[in-house]
């Protein structure tokens, strides 16, 4: 202890401590140049290689909807063959699958769903799902999601029951475009706060996704959580539930929790006028 | 003599010793603040890229905002900001301009674009302002958003007050008339709004970046560009440096003191719980962001305060050194009077993080540092008359700030590389990194004299702003 007190006092130490802390810093700013223009440089290529790849999705996807072209034509496709085992084509043409599957209805949309099922693209949906990554596994439901892979479900729902909160409107999101109502029917035994931006995720989604069978939403204002009932009364009064008056109703006679009696109250006002 | 000379330089090496000391104590801190920041901010843009923003505009819940947009003297811009306020992505809110006793024709122009009239509405000030001298609402059904209120003369802090007391929203939106919004911008900054777990969220900032030479189409930013000049360009890495190197890191351990005057939401509750805008004060952004974090902290009212990396406001920089001067000694001046509003604040455990941590490192950092950079450079000519100076190791301590300086700003253009990646253009970056090698020997001292202009007006009681001349955008 008195020797390192004597080297701090007698300053030797300085010198090399300044010397060595310049070389580090140019050291490291020259390593975070290189890669600063490494990063440009691979962002470059890749989105060349992107811009390649969708010319040939492209070609693959239209005549495959267009043109009749049967699905095992197009996975004999020399180019795809050669392509299929890569990662970045398989991500790239997910990618584009999901912007077309977004685009179209109908025959095409269930001929990009076969094609998805049939490449075996959903099996990397499956794995993502299966991630330790969060967002990965967000990327997965969604792909799912997009193309009604109904089979997903459950292990969706799993997913939903997460306190990560991206993850969980990702995959509550996902549940009310495959099973509608059957998809959040278990946020009743939810015992978390469930914040308004969550909220408004579900509502929209059961805008967005035209859920017309909503049996079982009065099941919400069951809940011993004063924000899933709260979710309820939003869901009533967003996509105007009339039907559902009754249990709203009962909820403004019973609720013991003043906002939530008061959010009952208003909404009844609202949808009995 | 040989004592005198013994003792002088003994205190000169002590001197020495806690110079290095504080240089490294302050460049710990940046660094350990870039680490949290640059962790959070990887963390925020993985969750953004699944949010559905739009999501707020066809619902009802969404916030109900209210646009405060003080100005003085903007006749020659104001038709067009105007325009742009009216058409920002968002349903669920209201335009209040408030002209401050503005000279210039900016009230007649107003009146003639927006179809406006006098109109009788109901308020209920709640904070005390200059004389209002008329509300006016437009006839026409497509600017319904739109309140102006003519006022005397009060400042930027009178105008946002008046702005506090008219609003109808329980949200507030304050911004720069001036500056130029991203389109998503306010359902950005309402978002955070709706997170709440058990604590109120009391205010969301935004960052702010520098759009000189930027291409302004339509009251929209359209294409990013780096500036030519050196004073600005160098603003541009400054800005990078503050907003993705340490607001992220503040706002994560709880601290922030700060959300730019240009643009910030607040809960308007608070607001005018905690007594508005400080008329007394050129740092009107920071002390209510202080008082209000201190409203909630004296009243034990669980609360947080939001932050968005996203850039969502770009702003004008000074070109011209006077302006430059001007503005920053402002800064320093509002540095001092909110810390000095607040001294109580200084180390004291009942405002927790931000009384143990950011009011003590925005005293010792923020307000300080030019003093004792100024001290340092007064000293070392002292020495140098004596012939005391080490050149050896001044020299070797100088290399070291100067190489420090350099790796902090190439940080900051490592991390808006991977995270936002606005300026893609390959010349664009070299001007950036030249402006890195050039900051600490141009700029920094500039910004040292700035503050040390802050300190004298502080204490010749110099009060108010300043004129503000302001270039103009370059418009498509």
């Amino acid at each position: 202890m008195t020797k390192i007190w004597e080297l701090f006092e007698n300053g030797v130490w300085v010198k090399p401590f300044l010397i060595l802390s310049i070389c580090l810093f140019i050291l490291v700013s020259f390593v975070l140049y290189i890669l600063i223009i490494r990063s440009r440089g691979k962002n470059i290529k890749r989105e060349k290689l992107r811009i390649d790849y969708n010319v040939l999705i492209e070609k693959l996807m239209f005549s495959m909807l267009f043109n009749d072209t049967p699905i095992e034509t197009v996975k004999k496709d020399s180019d795809y063959i050669r392509l299929s085992e890569n990662n970045f084509f398989r991500e790239v043409i997910t990618e584009s699958l999901l912007n077309l599957h977004k685009s179209y209805e109908g025959a095409y949309a269930d001929k990009l769903e076969q094609f998805y099922k049939e490449s075996g693209l959903i099996k990397d949906s499956f794995k993502k799902i299966k991630s330790s990554k969060w967002e990965i596994k967000c990327k997965g439901i969604t792909e799912l999601a997009e193309f009604n892979s109904i089979e997903a479900f459950d292990a969706i729902i799993k997913v939903s029951k997460t306190t990560n909160k991206t993850l969980k409107i990702t995959a509550l999101n996902a549940c009310i475009k495959l099973g509608g109502t059957k998809g959040i029917i278990h946020l009743t035994e939810y015992p978390y706060p469930i914040d308004e931006w969550t909220q408004i995720n579900i509502i929209n989604a059961f805008k967005k996704h035209d859920i017309g069978d909503t049996k079982g939403v009065e099941l919400l204002l069951e809940s011993q959580n004063s924000t899933v009932i709260s979710l309820g009364l939003k869901l009533i009064k967003e996509l105007k539930l009339t039907q559902k008056i009754p249990y709203v109703a009962q909820l403004a006679a019973r609720a013991t929790n003043t906002i939530i009696k008061y959010e009952a109250q208003n909404i009844l006002q609202t949808l009995t006028v | 003599m040989s004592f005198l000379y013994h003792e002088i330089s003994a205190f000169s090496h002590v001197y020495l010793i806690l110079i290095l000391a504080y240089a490294i104590l302050i460049m710990s801190s940046y660094l350990i603040l870039a680490h949290l920041s640059v962790r959070e901010l990887r963390e925020y843009l993985k969750k953004n890229s699944f949010v559905d923003y739009n999501v707020l505009l066809t619902s009802e819940f969404a916030p109900s905002l209210s646009l405060i947009a003080p100005a003085y003297n903007e006749g020659f811009t104001i038709q067009e900001n105007v325009k742009s306020l009216l058409s920002l992505h968002y349903n669920n809110y209201q335009v209040i301009l408030v002209n401050d006793g503005s000279r210039d024709n900016s009230m007649e122009i107003l009146i003639a674009t927006y179809d406006l009239v006098l109109t009788e509405l109901e308020i209920h000030p709640q904070i005390e302002t200059k004389k209002v001298k008329g509300i006016y609402t437009s006839k026409n059904a497509a600017f319904k958003k739109l309140i102006v209120v003519d006022k005397e003369n009060g400042g930027k802090a009178d105008a946002l007050n008046v702005g506090l007391n008219i609003a109808q929203n329980p949200y507030v939106v304050c911004i720069d008339v001036d500056c130029i919004l991203d389109k998503d911008s306010l359902l950005k900054l309402a978002k955070p709004f709706l997170e709440s777990h058990g604590k109120r969220i009391i205010a969301t900032g935004g960052v702010v970046r520098i759009a000189n030479q930027c291409i302004i189409k339509n009251g929209r930013l359209v294409e990013v560009n780096i500036p030519d000049l050196m004073m600005p360009r160098i603003q541009v890495l400054e800005y990078l440096r503050a907003f993705l190197l340490g607001r992220m890191a503040w706002a994560r351990l709880d601290g922030l003191l700060l959300i730019s005057g240009a643009f910030g939401a607040f809960d308007k509750e608070i607001a005018l719980l905690a007594g508005g805008y400080n008329t007394k004060t050129v740092g009107e952004d920071m002390e209510l962001v202080v008082r209000m974090r201190r409203y909630m902290l004296e009243n034990k009212i669980p609360y947080a305060v939001s932050y968005i990396p996203d850039p969502l406001c770009w702003t004008e920089a000074p070109e011209d050194f006077n302006i430059f001067k001007k503005q920053r000694s402002r800064w320093m001046r509002g540095t001092i009077e909110t810390l000095s509003f607040h001294k109580k604040m200084f180390l004291n455990p009942k405002y927790k993080q931000l009384g143990m941590l950011s009011v003590p490192y925005w005293t010792l950092f923020e307000f300080l540092a030019p003093a004792i950079e100024f001290i340092g450079i007064v000293i070392t000519l002292i020495f140098t008359l004596f012939g005391l100076l080490n050149w050896h190791f001044f020299f070797l301590l100088l290399i070291f700030v100067y190489f420090f300086a350099v790796l902090f700003s190439v940080i900051a253009l490592y991390s808006e590389e991977r995270t936002y990646h606005k300026y893609p253009k390959q010349t664009d970056f070299f001007k950036l990194l030249l402006a890195a090698f050039i900051e600490p020997v141009y700029f920094h001292p500039l910004t040292v004299y700035a503050a040390l202009i802050g300190y004298k007006e502080k204490i010749m009681g110099t009060k108010g702003w300043g004129e503000m001349t302001r270039k103009g955008f370059t418009k498509k």
